[in-house]
């Protein structure tokens, strides 16, 4: 061992077939029971005493895997391949038999991953993408793809236990409840008579209204219908809001695994913003990196990405020593810019309330005249637009701001990054308080409008409904503005810069594919379909067909218009970071599903609920309608003899997993200090050999 | 093209399978690949070795600013010239391959990245990745003090024991780090 030791260091080349540099080898090795020296006649250097302990417990579980993940040439593992089979007699039937299945199921393990690998969903095309663009650009097709599965999940959910059975029960069952209160707030008539021409078939699917407002699509259609036979019975309203509950709760479990595996990565691989120099360097080629010029761009993305990092680096320290009066002034510079944001937000917010009002007014004095429909479409149409302009002007303006403000990059961009969360969700939270607003009389049952029916019933029959179209409304835009943009701005600007060879078309330069405005784009039309299901069925399925859509566009845009990203996107706490602006706009769609529940009245006129005071009474009027053991079993569950024990037991959890936790942090401190001390005792070592030898 | 494939009979097969993390279907078409690599003259494709200036002909390894370093590391030759045979590119894609471990990626990528074959990353060793992975030629490289900025930078990092190269160990370590480094340490024919 020694005299290999001096070998080495003394010759120039290194030997990597001896298991001395390795030191992950030995575990592996030490696993095999390899004691024949047939297998190093070629390669003397290899020393195999270096290995095994002959641990026979370790039994032969890893075996087939091992031979695989051994770092030598494959003559050697050939070698050991013929060594390990001749030992094979000596093991006994039971152990025999034991290895045959267990590499019949590694092979069927294999069989399984190829074929599943097979089915996932573009999982060609998305390799492709990262291969071509980064893990950034990458991250955001996997987010997209998870929004897609989870909206045709939860269709099928709905579809399943709603649309189905109202389908089936809609002649069969009979009325739940009977109707009891003021006829006058019943009346409900959503069709309009006359002939229906195509010219207004194409503008009421756009609007959502006319032969789309009494159908599958939206609240009040569905009856409060309630089948029941001898040992099957099924009540709709009661289906209907299970559903509802039940879809919100199955997202948010969704996206919590999803976020699980997601800061597991995170956390092992540290923070986002410090700058990794090694990581850059060590990881930064992309080996699937294909042709001349593909190569050169990464080649020129790589040195930007260092010299900027360098930049950076030392433009911080220069930083760091500026004077007293400098610091002042810069942070209350900084001061000024984000009370000039905030003023911005609150220009967009009134911006967008008073365009809903505007709106609502417009839709509500509507009478049914055939002209002037185009008009009336953009009328409907006009907070969509304005919240489309707000979010596209306010974080420009913001990006320019952003450069007095003299952040250092990577600050720079999660500043932004929140601008534009908040103005977006503040902007959709202001159009659902203006609904509300409009429809319940700002919440004042006293006001003469709302007194009579608990809601403003003049202008809102059926407030459902009309809820549900502005949410189908804003997908809609959201849909027809991606494309509008991508065959509009995006196609000529390549056009132009590809062509026409100037300094201004040098500067513009071609598209960067910027990820976060994107991801946070999806985010927003999930929030929308979130807030809109209860009122809109069918409104998971509709944003299944537009993401899907919108895959095939952006991804068409990527590979035509796009040049690959100059600043990567860490993609692993990036994806963490997505999942967790998701679960945001899962709450903001929870707190308008839970008051809608719970406070507003229900349409008189229409829908399941149409009989009760709350959606949330039937749950009670049904519930003593189980037989008396359920009642009693359910009654224990809300107690507190039980939930006191869960909520401990809880708590008791979750003290062991943060044990766990820090536990593991001091084990990685301690696995790296003994790195240092294992070659500081390697150096001392071959000191005293050098001193000994001479 | 109806010899090729019976050169490759099902014991071999079913050895190089387990023995690598290729499968079935990409032995075979590494041996169609390896085969369309062979003067015409040759018939006996497994143990022929292919000089070096013709594996680079490949399209995927062809503009790999790596390509004679990863030939140089999978090569057995006695005369460590870069040539391969077929076991050999076996082993080479099975390292690139999707399902091989992080450790032997790892492994490999040192010593692809340890130019002067000394065991250790050092500063020479380091400038010279660099150096592949920005193009460096003239006026598209680093200015000297930015590389002895970066170089610097990296061995702080990076060199825990502080010997001025960067070891096998404190690679792996960097590398364990970032998930993304399994994806892109992959070449697929």
């Amino acid at each position: 061992m020694i005299s290999e030791l001096q070998r080495q260091h003394s010759r120039g080349e290194y030997n990597y077939v001896a298991g001395d540099g390795y030191p992950g080898d030995h575990h592996s090795l030490r696993l095999r029971r390899l004691s024949s020296q047939m297998s190093i006649h070629d390669f003397p250097h290899y020393n195999p005493s270096l290995s095994d302990a002959g641990d026979s417990e370790a039994g032969d579980h890893g075996q087939p895997r091992d031979l695989r993940s051994l770092p030598l040439p494959m003559a050697i593992k050939k070698a050991k391949l013929k060594s390990r089979g001749i030992q094979v007699p000596v093991l006994s039937k039971v152990e025999l038999w034991k290895q045959e299945k267990l590499k019949k199921l590694r092979k069927f393990q294999t069989k399984a991953r190829e074929f599943l690998y097979f089915l996932v969903l573009w999982g060609k095309t998305i390799q492709k993408i990262g291969g071509n663009f980064g893990g950034g650009v990458k991250s955001y097709f996997l987010f997209l793809r998870f929004l897609v599965v989870l909206n045709f999940v939860s269709f099928l959910l709905i579809a399943g236990f709603v649309i189905i059975p109202s389908l089936v029960f809609r002649q069969v069952g009979t009325s739940f409840m009977n109707s009891t209160g003021n006829e006058r707030c019943t009346i409900y008539e959503p069709n309009p008579p006359g002939l229906v021409v195509f010219y207004n078939f194409f503008l009421d699917l756009l609007s959502g209204t006319g032969f789309m407002e009494y159908s599958f699509m939206f609240y009040g259609y569905y009856k409060n219908t309630m089948v029941e036979n001898n040992s099957f019975s099924y009540k709709i309203p009661l289906a209907y809001l299970f559903t509802a509950v039940f879809y919100f709760a199955f997202c948010l479990i969704c996206i919590i695994a999803r976020m699980g595996t997601a800061a597991r990565v995170a956390v092992a691989t540290g923070g986002s913003t410090v700058v990794n120099y090694s990581m850059t360097v060590f990881n930064g080629w992309n080996f699937g990196c294909l042709g001349e010029t593909a190569t050169k761009l990464k080649q020129k993305n790589l040195l930007y990405r260092l010299q900027v990092d360098l930049e950076e680096e030392s433009l911080k320290k220069r930083a760091a020593s500026l004077t007293l009066l400098k610091k002042f002034g810069l942070h209350s510079l900084r001061l000024l810019m984000a009370l000039l944001v905030l003023g911005l937000n609150i220009a967009a917010f009134y911006g967008i309330s008073y365009a809903t009002t505007y709106s609502q007014e417009q839709q509500n004095k509507r009478v049914n005249k055939e002209s002037d429909r185009i008009q009336d479409l953009f009328f409907e149409y006009l907070p969509s637009i304005v919240i489309s302009v707000a979010n596209f002007l306010v974080p420009l303006l913001c990006d320019q701001i952003a450069k007095v403000e003299h952040y250092s990059p990577s600050i720079t961009v999660i500043v932004a990054l929140l601008r534009a969360v908040v103005l977006r969700f503040v902007g959709l939270g202001v159009l659902l308080f203006t609904l509300w607003d409009q429809i319940t009389c700002t919440g004042n049952m006293d006001d003469a409008k709302c007194k009579e029916c608990s809601y403003n019933y003049a202008s809102y029959a059926c407030w459902e409904t009309r809820v549900g179209q502005e949410m189908y409304k804003l997908t809609l835009f959201d849909l027809l503005i991606n494309i509008a943009v991508l065959v509009l701005v995006e196609f000529p600007r390549r056009m132009v810069v590809d062509n026409w060879s100037s300094k201004v078309s040098q500067l513009v330069g071609r598209q960067e594919f910027v990820v976060s405005s994107n991801v946070l784009g999806l985010v927003y039309s999930q929030t929308v379909v979130w807030t809109g299901a209860l009122f809109c069925p069918l409104l998971p399925l509709i944003n299944t067909v537009k993401f899907v859509i919108l895959f095939y566009c952006k991804k068409i845009t990527l590979f035509s218009n796009c040049r690959p990203p100059q600043k990567t996107f860490r993609s692993t706490t990036s994806a963490f970071f997505f999942l967790v602006v998701l679960l945001l706009g899962w709450m903001l769609a929870s707190v308008v599903m839970i008051y809608s529940i719970a406070v507003i009245h229900p349409s008189r006129g229409c829908g399941p609920f149409r009989f009760s005071d709350n959606m949330w009474l039937i749950i009670p009027t049904s519930f003593y309608n189980l037989s008396a053991a359920t009642q009693e079993f359910l009654f224990f569950i809300g107690s507190q003899a039980f939930t006191i024990p869960l909520f401990s037991l809880s708590g008791l959890v979750m003290c062991y997993v943060i044990a766990l936790f820090s536990i593991y942090g001091k084990s990685v401190g301690l696995l790296r200090l003994q790195l240092k001390r294992e070659s500081r005792d390697k150096q001392f070592l071959v000191k005293q050999i050098e001193e000994l030898s001479r | 093209m109806g010899t090729t494939a019976s050169q490759l009979d099902k014991g071999m097969l079913s050895e190089y399978q387990e023995l690598t993390f290729l499968t079935k279907q990409e032995i075979l078409l590494a041996y169609k690949r390896f085969s369309e690599l062979l003067p015409k003259e040759e018939t006996n494709g497994i143990s022929y070795r292919i000089p070096m200036n013709a594996i680079l002909e490949l399209p995927e390894l062809k503009t790999n600013p790596f390509n004679e370093r990863i030939c140089k590391v999978f090569s057995t030759s006695d005369s460590h010239d870069g040539s391969l045979n077929f076991d050999d590119f076996l082993d080479l894609l099975s390292a690139f391959s999707d399902s091989a471990t992080l450790e032997i990626k790892s492994h490999y990528a040192f010593r692809i990245f340890d130019f002067d074959d000394d065991g250790t990353l050092g500063r020479q060793d380091l400038e010279k990745l660099v150096n592949c992975l920005t193009g460096g030629t003239g006026d598209t490289s680093l200015t000297p003090d930015e590389m002895k900025q970066l170089i610097d930078n990296i061995l702080e990092e990076s060199d825990i024991d502080k010997d001025g190269t960067v070891n096998l160990s404190e690679f792996q370590h960097v590398i364990s780090r970032s998930p993304d480094f399994v994806s892109s340490f992959k070449i697929v024919l």
